[in-house]
């Protein structure tokens, strides 16, 4: 069964078209990565399927329902864990789980009983009289996540729910997705890091302009780019760097430069051979070359090839 | 859904009054205001009459009982006296005023026609005039009573006490300072208006202030309608401003006596429709607003100088004309010229102008914050 599907999506702001016909099936028990650059559309979609905002055309199911027709259906079965913290400050941690679960209706023992368990399955049951004014950005993300999941939803959306916080509490959030997984939840990952999606993910989209430009497994994803090979330099100093120079070289598609390590990042067909002309026109510059290496293809690498862009520009 | 707007009622009115701040501010303040109305207009407020009395016309029965009622009037304090000690006390200031009862009173009374009896006093006219009232108020009645019994002592008695134990009793409640009273009401009650207003903003403000920290749209994402939220919202308000109300009253008529020359009923009805008004305005306040700071501006802007323009602060009186004139736009001015109408003894239903008139003034603002709440469903800033 499809958990969530997508048809023909489309999101207008005006005239701007910041989800643009994305279709999409998810089935139970994945997870699901969606990946994309600032402005892809991410958040956009999620809040059209969190019913937040009203699609402009298309179709989006939930649990094979009309989501925008069944609307409380779609939400019972909806936890969304938002990218930015959306608790209550002067609520103890079981307050406002409670608080949310109680907007699905959960009353008494229920209620106290499925706050508990969200607390511990973040880590948090011994913070549960504690005010999130006091806690560390990782607890209070794990607090943000409890919040989504007492009512049990069948479809976690998770929106960067690692973003800034310390590698423990990342850890901890990673196995709890999983865990979460494992208990029957479908979940969509989005995230910034492209480590992460490659670990916990089953399957996943990549988001650019509001289209879905590439969707597979990781290992269908890498695959796709065969014709590309990755290559990385790492200079002394990027200062005589003519990167124009460079790009007139035969084969190479997409140049990018990490400042803070000195490094230039290259995709280039794999079939040309093209790797002397570039260091000969580094050397040639008079720079100086610390190491090349050639990288396998990883998800950054499908991302910047089919992009053009680095994740996280 | 009524499930869930307790749920959300419960949960907000818990969070709100955990705080010992909230609750001062809240229903605090509320005192404060009656008891700065007191200070301010209590000190004209005169203590117990001293009402000396000389009764010359020995044991008679309606003597006897005519001293009794003038006993039972409120703030009262009879003294037993001769007419010449009557003289003096009152030249000397000791009494405030006197009755004298002359002998043949009683008879004249039992053959209908009320002969007598004086009354003497130095002070204000006030004075006299409140116990020469009530005073011959009673006469009337009895004296009918005498009639009615022409000149049999037994059926007098009889009449006199069905009659006392019926609506004699309401009249001998009375206060003798009706107008500070009155004033020290009313003026308590321009101050409530405005903590109502203030605390309904406030209270409002909960919908921006989860706007900013975003936990609304997590509510939107719950099986939760926005119009259930606002409305759950809308309850604690009213909830809020009914308690306040009630404490306001409570510790004007309880705590500090003040009687308001209107009926309690009447009065929670009035408050109880200015406490709609003020919701719709807060609501209006909030919906065309960003940003809880910005609220704060508009409340600042909007609610105290309309209510120093209305007369919640002090009376209406002594404002030049065109500021008057303005007042009548005013929702507070409305309430408190009901209060006015009904304290000179107007029924309620003749001020049914007014009580359409704040109607309108709650209908006009609910439209307004629905129409305006409609067009800014923005969720950018969730997930
Ligand atoms: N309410 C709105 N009105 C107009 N434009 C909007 C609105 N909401 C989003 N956009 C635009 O739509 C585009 C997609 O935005 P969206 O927030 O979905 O991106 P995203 O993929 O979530 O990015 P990020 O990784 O930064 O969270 C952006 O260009 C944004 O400026
Ligand atoms: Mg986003």
């Amino acid at each position: 069964m499809n958990v969530l599907e997508l048809r023909g999506l489309t999101k207008k702001f005006g005239d701007f078209i910041a989800v643009d016909n994305m279709s999409l099936q998810i089935r139970e028990g994945e997870i699901f990565g969606f990946l994309g650059s600032n402005g892809a559309g991410k958040s956009t979609t999620i809040n059209m399927i969190s019913s937040l905002l009203r699609p402009s055309g298309g179709e989006i199911r939930i649990l094979d329902r009309d989501a925008t027709k069944q609307t409380r259906f779609a939400k019972m079965n909806l936890g969304i864990v938002p990218q930015d913290l959306a608790i209550y400050e002067d609520m103890t941690a079981f307050e406002n789980v409670s608080f949310f679960a109680g907007l699905y209706g959960l009353r008494g023992n229920d209620l106290k009983e499925r706050v508990q368990e969200a607390l511990e399955f973040v880590g948090l049951s011994d913070k549960a009289k504690s005010f999130p004014k006091n806690f560390s950005g990782g607890m209070k993300r794990r607090l943000n996540i409890a919040c989504a999941i007492a009512h049990k939803p069948k479809l976690i959306i998770m929106d960067e729910p690692t973003v800034g916080i310390d590698p423990q509490s990342r850890n901890y959030i990673l196995t709890s997705v999983r865990k979460l997984n494992d208990s029957g939840c479908t979940i969509i990952y989005t995230s910034h890091y492209m480590e992460e999606v490659e670990e916990i993910c089953s399957r996943i989209a990549i988001v650019d302009h509001g289209k879905i430009i590439a969707e597979g497994t990781k290992e269908q994803l890498k695959a796709t780019i065969t014709d590309v090979k990755d290559i990385r330099i790492e200079l002394k100093s990027l200062d005589a760097l003519d990167l124009e120079q460079l790009k007139s070289i035969p084969g190479i598609r997409v140049l990018s430069v990490q400042q803070d390590d000195n490094m230039v990042r290259i995709q280039s067909d794999a079939a040309v051979d093209n790797l002397n002309r570039i260091l000969k026109q580094l050397i040639d510059s008079g720079m100086e070359i610390r190491a090349v290496e050639e990288q396998a293809p990883n998800l950054e690498t499908v991302f910047l090839t089919l992009t053009g862009r680095n994740l996280r520009d | 859904m009524w499930n869930d707007i307790w749920f959300l009622v419960r949960m907000t009115i818990l969070t709100t009054f955990r705080k010992r701040g909230n609750l001062l501010l809240y229903f605090g303040l509320p005192i404060v205001g009656v008891l700065v109305a007191s200070m301010l207009y209590g000190s004209q407020s005169t203590p117990d009459l001293r009402v000396g009395v000389v009764n010359e016309d020995g044991n008679q029965v309606i003597a006897a009982d005519t001293i009794r009622f003038v006993q039972g009037l409120s703030h009262v304090k009879l003294v037993n006296t001769t007419k010449e000690d009557l003289k003096k006390g009152i030249a000397a200031s000791k009494l405030d005023t006197g009755i004298i009862l002359d002998a043949g009173y009683s008879s004249s009374v039992l053959k209908g026609k009320a002969e007598h009896i004086s009354i003497e006093s130095v002070k204000g006219a006030q004075v006299t005039a409140y116990i020469k009232s009530m005073l011959y108020g009673y006469i009337d009645n009895v004296t009918a009573m005498g009639s009615i019994a022409a000149g049999d002592t037994g059926k007098f008695q009889q009449l006199n006490e069905t009659y006392q134990a019926g609506q004699f009793k309401l009249t001998a409640e009375s206060v003798n300072d009706k107008s500070s009273g009155q004033q020290m009401s009313y003026q308590s009650i321009g101050f409530l208006i405005m903590f109502m207003m203030t605390s309904a903003v406030n209270l409002s403000q909960l919908i921006l202030k989860n706007r900013e920290n975003r936990t609304y749209f997590r509510i939107l994402t719950s099986p939760i309608s926005s119009r259930t939220y606002v409305l759950s919202n809308v309850i604690v308000n009213l909830i809020v401003m009914i308690i306040q109300i009630t404490v306001a009253l409570f510790f004007m008529k309880v705590v500090f006596r003040i009687d308001a020359g209107i009926p309690v009923g009447e009065m929670v009805f009035i408050l109880g429709l200015f406490a709609l008004v003020s919701v719709s305005i807060s609501l209006a306040i909030v919906s065309f607003s960003k940003s809880t700071a910005a609220a704060g501006a508009l409340q600042n802007l909007i609610v105290t100088p309309t209510c120093l323009i209305s007369g919640c602060f002090f009376p209406r009186s002594i404002m030049p004309e065109a500021l008057r004139k303005l007042s009548d736009f005013m929702p507070q001015n409305w309430v408190l010229e009901s209060l006015g109408k009904l304290q000179a003894g107007e029924a309620l239903y003749s001020i049914g102008f007014n009580i359409v008139i704040l109607l309108a003034f709650a209908v006009v603002f609910f439209l307004l914050a629905t129409y305006k709440f409609g067009r800014n469903n923005d969720a950018r800033n969730f997930v």
